[in-house]
Order: structure tokens, then C-alpha cells, then sequence
């Protein structure tokens, strides 16, 4: 079944991202733990995909939460909060690549990125042979992402990790919103050819 | 009307995933794939495509969000906050209120009892101006004097001399052990 954006889950009477925003910089500091718990998730999993690590993805998206809170008055809520969380949260994972690029390259490692795999995944599949079937899926995954040229991967990234929606995209890499949906779709096809045995799983 | 190509049935399939179909094209898209085995087998795979990516989505730490509010600093914004001010406007009225009290009835009695309490105010504030330059001169007096004392004597401007370089010396090796540690706002969790 098609799900639907994660952005628009706040029906139902659940304050809006805009509302929880307010409502902090009103003075409820403790709402913006509501907003923690509605991002964590996406954030930490579209930083570890961008970083490859588990430990660093946790600590770049405290960071973010933490360095947004510090300016949250500077929210524009002409726009979603979303957006301005991935958009810093995006630039954040960009300094840290380009950091520890330069931290490679002056100790002269040969490894892309100088680290191995470093994750464990939950394992939906028990038993000996189920392990080893998510291990190669999750290798798998985070191989064929990294393959894809970086305009694509971002995109998908914010996309399937971030869960953000089209336009919110756009805004985000500041892209006529045909051209998100065109590269979202080859991204797609190009990562659906490179996973093409896990697909049946 | 034209029937769409099947480049375009992919685009709607994409769509379709994302939630993004209007709802007056789902019909049309249900009539093609029941006649196209290619397109249903491509909206299979894009739906176990998308499932692939959401079973493989790292666990967040527990202690994630109180990690996150306990590293919560005082932002600048609260700072400007009418609730940190609050208290302190409340000290300020409340002084302006006894200040009135005790010194307004004696002059402008005529005058309505907000006059009355500015009046105040104004005497209670030249009061504290002409307070804090008697202890400003004072105190520059008292240091002229403790200076004299100190170039008199060789033992005592030595003693000053070597105090004044063990503060600086001091100063520059806080400074140095700052700079080598690491920064970043958050302390990290290895």
C-alpha cells in the first residue's frame, strides 16, 4: 500500500510543526521535545546514510536539534519546519564529509572514507542464515546509495529517509519541483537495478 | 482524449508510491495495469523498493531526546524572553512603589500619585548618581595612594612585578589548554 508523506502525519488534533515552534518560543521549552520525537527518527537514519556511521549520524543530528533550538527565533514559518531542520541538518553532513575528508587525506588512508562498517541493523530474519541475509541487504543498501551520483542521492535521501515531500525538496536544494521528481525517479530506478535480489525478500 | 504513454504510467506509478497521485488519476492507472503485466510488475517492485528502505532504517538510541534537551543551552532569544524580564520589572515597579510611598507625599502633594511616584524615582536614582561618584573618587583616591606606597619601596614593586607576570602566565596556559581541547556543541557518546 502507498504511504503517505511522514510530514503530514500531524491530523487528528496534533499541534502542528509551526504550532510546537510558537509554543517554545513562547517559553514552553518542553515542547520541544515534542518536536525531537516527531524528527529524531528521519534524522538520525538520513545523517547515517550520508555519514555511514551509527555513532556519528546520533551525534550530528543532537547537534542540529541543539544548534536550531539556538535559533529558533529565526524560524521563517512562511516555511515548514522541516525543511529548515534538513536544510541545516544537510549542511551540517556536508561539513563533516568535507572535515573528515581533509582528516583522511592528511593521515594518507586509501579507504574512501576510512571506515568500515560499523552498524548493526534490526533483524527481522532469525537464525544463522537470516543474519547473513541482512547483513549483505543492509551492505547492499548502503553500497548501491553510495554509488549514486550525489545530486541523485541527496535527493533520495531526503526522500525515503527524511520522508520530506517533493516540494519540500525543492525548497531545500532550490530545484524547479520537475526536475526533483525527474532525478527522484531515476534515482529510483538506479537503486531499484542495484537491489534487484533483495527486492523479493 | 488521448490515452497516456506508458512513460507517463511509470511517472503516475512513481507517484502513486510517494502518495502524491491526484485521486482522479488512480482509476486510470488501475484500468492500465490490468491490462499491462510490465507495469504492474514495476509498481511491485517500487512498493517492495520502498519496504526494502523502511525495514533497513537504523533504531534510534533511547536516550536520544533527553540527551538532546539536557544539552539544551540558554539560547540568546530566551534571553530576550518578556518572561526572563518579567521578575526584574516586577523588582523595579515594586522599589518604585515603596520609593513613592515613603518620599512621594512630602513634595508635589498637589499632584496626582503616578507624578508623585516618577518624582520619587527621579530623587531616589540622583541619590544613588551622587552615592556612586563619592565611591568612584574615593576609591581612585585610595588607589593613587596604594600606588605611591608601592613605587616607594623596591621590595614592594618587586613583589607587585612578580605578582602581575604569574597572573599573565597563568592566564596564557588556561588559554592554551582551552584551544587543545575539542569543540563542537554537543559532547559526543563513543
Amino acid at each position: 500500500m502507498p504511504r503517505a508523506y511522514g510530514t503530514m502525519t500531524q491530523g487528528g488534533g496534533q499541534p502542528t510543526d509551526e504550532e510546537l515552534v510558537a509554543a517554545v518560543l513562547g517559553g514552553d521549552r518542553e515542547r520541544f521535545g515534542d518536536l525531537v520525537d516527531r524528527y529524531q527518527g528521519r534524522l538520525v537514519n538520513y545523517l547515517f546514510r550520508l555519514l555511514r556511521n551509527v555513532d556519528d549520524a546520533h551525534d550530528l543530528a543532537q547537534e542540529v536539534l541543539v544548534k536550531v533550538y539556538q535559533v529558533l527565533d529565526r524560524y521563517d514559518p512562511q516555511y515548514k519546519f522541516s525543511t529548515w531542520l534538513f536544510r541545516v541538518a544537510q549542511n551540517a553532513a556536508i561539513d563533516q564529509i568535507r572535515r573528515r575528508r581533509l582528516k583522511l587525506v592528511s593521515l594518507r588512508q586509501d579507504d574512501d572514507e576510512g571506515e568500515g562498517r560499523d552498524w548493526d541493523l534490526p533483524s527481522p530474519e532469525r537464525g544463522p542464515y537470516g543474519e547473513l541475509r541482512n547483513r549483505e541487504r543492509a551492505d547492499a543498501i548502503q553500497q548501491a546509495i553510495d554509488s549514486l551520483p550525489w545530486e541523485y542521492r541527496e535527493l533520495i535521501l531526503l526522500r525515503h529517509q527524511g520522508d520530506l515531500p517533493y516540494e519540500e525538496i525543492a525548497q531545500i536544494k532550490q530545484m524547479p519541483l520537475g526536475t526533483v521528481k525527474n532525478k527522484l525517479f531515476r534515482g529510483r530506478q538506479m537503486l531499484k537495478e542495484k537491489l534487484q535480489d533483495f527486492l523479493s525478500d | 482524449m488521448t490515452r497516456p504513454d506508458h512513460d507517463t504510467y511509470r511517472e503516475w506509478l512513481n507517484l502513486e508510491v510517494d502518495g502524491c497521485l491526484p485521486a482522479a488519476r488512480h482509476a486510470e492507472l488501475d484500468r492500465h495495469l490490468a491490462s499491462c503485466a510490465d507495469c504492474r510488475t514495476e509498481r511491485e517492485e517500487l512498493l517492495a523498493f520502498e519496504g526494502l528502505l523502511q525495514k533497513n532504517r537504523i533504531p534510534v538510541r533511547a536516550d536520544f531526546k533527553d540527551t538532546v534537551l539536557s544539552s539544551l543551552p540558554v539560547a540568546g532569544w530566551e534571553n530576550r524572553h518578556p518572561k526572563t524580564w518579567g521578575f526584574p520589572a516586577a523588582v523595579v515597579l515594586l522599589f518604585a512603589g515603596i520609593a513613592a510611598a515613603l518620599f512621594g507625599s512630602s513634595r508635589l502633594e498637589g499632584a496626582g500619585g503616578g507624578a508623585s511616584a516618577l518624582l520619587a524615582l527621579a530623587d531616589m536614582l540622583g541619590s544613588t548618581v551622587q552615592a556612586g561618584a563619592g565611591l568612584l573618587a574615593a576609591t581612585w583616591k585610595g588607589l593613587g595612594l596604594a600606588f605611591a606606597e608601592v613605587i616607594a619601596s623596591p621590595v614592594s614593586l618587586g613583589a607587585v612585578a612578580i605578582l602581575v607576570i604569574s597572573l599573565n602566565l597563568l592566564l596564557l596556559s588556561l588559554l592554551r589548554r582551552r584551544r587543545a581541547a575539542p569543540d563542537g556543541v554537543v559532547r559526543g557518546r563513543r
